[in-house]
């Protein structure tokens, strides 16, 4: 069996007493597309962090393609950081607004000693266009562009380096609907091009259903639910991602601001409960705890084991 | 409350420990004690055993111990200048005209200076905006014995109005008074000024106005109570710019005041006196500004009562 | 720019006006403020005089080449007067804003070099460093600077290269702060966490990122601490501990005219004059470019 591109093992990180990422399970294997989906506070975007080494962990392992990351040093990490990439939501934030864009395209080559000064700029403007945006873009500054250009240099500098994994945190949620499916589109034919594992996190169904080979659903650091794309959108078993579902598409825009829209006491109510013989394998432990357990078609759920 | 208070206080004494000892520290780092550099050295058996009497062999931490506990009741030692009295007695009659000038000049400039940025602040980018801020930044930036030289120049040199110097008959007073209220004139006229400005531009204001109060009743009854709030703050930095000025003024028109004591103490190297005022004003600096910030937090009830000052 | 341009041609094209890095627009607003470019103006006027001053001058800031003239008034030929000791007074004023500009200027680089790197790594490192400096700091806020310098100064008898210390030594809390400041805010920036996660060494993130987006913090930190330098070497020097004759000083000419005030005036005036000028044009320039750079900041 070939490693994964990236693989999180048991991932956990406190802030304080509070878990907000607990012992997290999840696989991007080679060549595609991951959705990370839960409400904003379910700790998605800090397993992402954590996945990139942003943050450190209290616990577990990240691999990226087999090689156990948690050990090493920043300074030992730096190769790997070539390998994966992150594009972040706000776009207007994760530029340098004192850097014009051929210069911040640019960076990640200098920083790992690549190429010449001169040649780092040809990259650059040839990264431009590959997202997308002429060339003579090169000498603006962010404050010029819209949010969806702003996004695409984000992409073109994550890129340059030709990681094999992108960490992608919502980065469509701060954009118009029209210029979502140009970025959209635009990850999407890239995946294709280099053939990019991604980890694409996102509270946004459309844009997960459109994109993701596989879906993980996470509430209050906790994954409740892991199955293929269509298998989520056409059988869910978990409550929660249930009414996640049924939330898309979000009319009213106060709906999506309320941070939870099922309390703990209705979701563990609807825990769904099997029966250890209908299980594809045998849970790991024996405990009355709600534990991920696998059903058929590489569906995990979170659930409650009877007898 | 209470605990902030606590909180508040004990960090301003650990502040003000640590000032005093840098203050004892660099007293003592002089070169030379007291029995250097006369025409006439003394014997060493002689100077040992004054230095000894004195207790200047002891270590430095139980010199710092002694004179802090001195200081606590008042003894501060005997000034070189005037070796009859004690600094103590010296500074309780030099700190009447620091006090009559100083105090006067907060009196007189600090009303003004509101009332001209309040009225700066209605009349934004009139005439009477543009004096206010002029006047703002000449105060704020222009050192006091500038402001002096000026006052003495115009009024005394060409006018012949007023006498240049001295202490004694009311007439002397006034131009010290002038110099000193530049400082407290300029701070409030820019802080009330945009103190206004600021409460004048809260939504609340403009509901009252939707609600058809009379101006007159809106600037009185309500802006005026809210831009109160942050000139409190403006007391402290005031309070610095007077008690320095006073060195200067008091330098400038020859008043026998603390400031004129603490500029000979420097000319003729008192230094017993030099760090007798020093620890005092810094003391006045360490209350003052822990009043500001007792002071600040019980009329803005939303201030982070973390203890963190910035 | 609309993003159905950008799917109309293919490739979005930047339209034609010219691109301006957000420098451009912080000049803008600075040029707008009239007040502010004249002070400006007016500072770099008196800094070329200091500069050329052996060419504007006939005679040196020292020279008593007019001893049978002293305490001359103003006249054609002696613009300013002479001095009690038969110097040209325009002369020495001229050379005195060698001395005031000169201390200003170097104060405020002494101090941008404390106050810079202290500020931006107690802002990048946070924890235990900036505890560390925010205490250091609180000492420095309770102690008044002009008391403090004069203390100092009496235990140094002054200097030139006594004041230039003394100065950044209550200069650099200022910059240390705004530049703490802005660095702690762009910290948890997403660009920051870009570099990182490229790879970028805490060096490269300070050095390549916070520190060119802290110019403003610093410009205005450095500027504004070139007035209170001068106020601190003409207040030292007025009162006989800071620069010392024979070397001339406003601050030290103020005082001396004080003597001659009633009968010979212009050796008050002059350099009284010129010290309010150059203070004032000064502290102008530096509250212009705080504007400019942070128009939020407006007014305090």
């Amino acid at each position: 069996m070939t490693a994964a591109a990236l693989e999180l093992r048991q991932v956990t990180k406190r802030f304080g007493d509070q878990a907000a990422v607990d012992r997290v399970d999840l696989v991007v294997p080679h060549n595609k597309v991951v959705a990370l989906v839960g409400e904003s506070g379910s700790g998605k975007t800090t397993t992402g962090l954590l996945a990139l080494r942003l943050l450190a962990a209290n616990g577990g392992q990240i691999l990226l393609d087999g090689q156990d990351l948690t050990p090493l040093s920043q300074k030992a990490l730096k190769p790997f950081r070539r390998q994966m990439q992150v594009v972040f939501q706000d776009s207007y934030a994760s530029l340098d607004p004192m850097m014009t864009l051929g210069e911040i395209i640019a960076e990640p080559l200098g920083i790992h000693g690549l190429f010449t000064a001169a040649e780092r700029r040809d990259q650059a403007r040839r990264w431009l266009e590959k997202v997308g945006l002429d060339a003579g873009y090169a000498t603006r500054y962010p404050h010029e562009l819209s949010g969806g250009q702003r996004q695409r240099v984000a992409v073109a500098r994550a890129l340059i380096l030709g990681p094999s994994v992108l960490v992608a945190d919502e980065p469509t949620s701060a954009l118009d609907v029209s210029v979502k499916a140009q970025i959209v589109n635009l990850l999407q034919d890239l995946q294709a091009d280099m053939g990019l594992s991604i980890l694409f996190i996102s509270h946004d169904l459309s844009v997960v259903r459109s994109l993701a080979d596989e879906v993980v659903v996470m509430l209050r650091g906790r994954v409740v639910e892991r199955a293929p794309t269509d298998m989520i959108f056409a059988g869910a078993r978990h409550p929660y991602t249930r009414a996640l579902l049924d939330a898309v598409p979000v009319l009213d825009p106060k709906a999506r601001r309320r941070r939870s829209f099922m309390s703990a006491e209705e979701i563990s109510a609807r825990t769904p409960r099997y029966r250890a013989a209908e299980l594809e394998t045998q849970p790991l432990v024996d405990t009355a705890e709600p534990q991920l357990v696998a059903l058929a078609g590489s569906h995990f759920v979170e659930a409650i084991v009877t007898g | 409350m209470t605990g902030f208070i606590i909180r508040r206080t004990l960090s301003m004494l650990v502040t003000f420990i640590v000032v005093s000892i840098v203050i004892f520290l660099m007293m003592h780092s002089i070169p030379g004690g007291p029995f250097d550099g006369n025409e006439m050295p003394l014997p060493d058996n002689i100077r040992d055993r004054l230095m000894a009497q004195l207790g200047l062999d002891q270590p430095l931490y139980v010199q710092y111990l002694r004179y802090m506990w001195g200081a606590l009741h008042f003894d501060f030692g005997v000034p070189y200048q005037s070796p009859g009295e004690t600094v103590m007695g010296l500074v309780a009659h030099a700190w009447v005209p620091s006090l009559v000038l100083g105090g006067s000049g907060i009196i007189i400039g600090a009303p003004i200076g509101i009332l001209l940025g309040m009225a700066a602040a209605l009349n934004r980018n009139s005439w009477i905006d543009y004096v206010a801020s002029a006047l703002a930044t000449l105060g704020l930036t222009i050192p006091v014995f500038v402001t002096s030289t000026l006052l003495i120049l115009v009024f005394a040199v060409w006018l012949h109005w007023l006498p240049a110097s001295g202490w004694g008959e009311p007439k002397r007073w006034i131009l010290p008074i002038l110099a000193y209220a530049a400082v407290p004139l300029a701070t409030y006229a820019r802080y009330a000024r945009s103190a206004m400005l600021d409460t004048l531009n809260k939504p609340f204001v403009t509901v009252l106005r939707a609600k058809g109060l009379s101006e007159r009743r809106i600037i009185f009854q309500h802006v005026l109570r809210n831009s109160a709030i942050p000139m409190v703050t403006v007391f402290l930095p005031m309070f610095v710019g007077i008690a320095t000025g006073s060195i200067f003024v008091e330098a400038m028109f020859r008043v026998p005041g603390l400031g004129a004591y603490f500029v000979s103490s420097i000319e003729k190297r008192d230094y017993p006196l030099e760090m007798a005022l020093m620890l005092l004003i810094s003391m006045l600096f360490c209350i003052s500004y822990l009043l500001s910030d007792i002071l600040y937090a019980l009329l803005n009830p939303r201030i982070r009562v973390d203890g963190s000052r910035r | 720019m609309t993003e159905l341009a950008t799917q109309a041609t293919g490739l979005a094209r930047p339209d034609q006006t010219r691109q301006h890095s957000p420098l451009y627009f912080a000049w803008r607003r600075f040029a707008d403020n009239k007040a502010a470019l004249g002070a400006g103006v007016v500072l770099v006027v008196l800094i070329l005089m200091a500069i050329f001053a052996p060419l504007i001058t006939g005679t040196g800031g020292n020279e008593q080449a007019f001893l049978t003239q002293s305490l001359a008034f103003p006249s054609g030929e002696h613009w300013f007067g002479v001095d009690d000791l038969g110097r040209d007074f325009f002369a020495r004023i001229v050379y005195g804003a060698r001395v005031s500009l000169g201390i200003g200027l170097s104060a405020a680089l002494f101090s941008l070099v404390i106050g810079l790197p202290v500020g931006a790594l107690a802002g990048y490192l946070g924890g235990r460093f900036d505890w560390v400096t925010m205490r250091v700091i609180e000492l420095f806020s309770v102690v008044p600077p002009l008391l403090a310098a004069l203390l100092l100064a009496s235990v140094t008898r002054g200097g030139l290269w006594a004041i230039v210390l003394i100065a950044a030594l209550f200069g650099w809390v200022n910059v240390c702060l705004l530049v703490r400041a802005q660095v702690k805010s762009f910290r948890e920036k997403e660009f920051i966490m870009a570099a990182q996660a490229l790879g970028a060494s805490p060096w490269h993130v300070i050095w390549r990122h916070l520190i060119p987006n802290s110019v403003s913090p610093i410009i205005v930190g450095f500027v504004l601490a070139i007035p209170l330098a001068m106020m601190l070497e003409a207040s030292l020097s007025f009162l006989g501990i800071g620069v010392q004759p024979p070397t001339p000083s406003w601050g030290q000419m103020i005082n001396i005219g004080m003597n001659f005030i009633f009968f010979y005036w212009h050796m008050a005036v002059f350099p009284t004059l010129a010290l309010a000028l150059t203070i004032l044009s000064a502290s102008l320039l530096g509250d212009g470019l705080r504007d400019a750079f942070d128009p939020t900041l407006k007014g305090r």
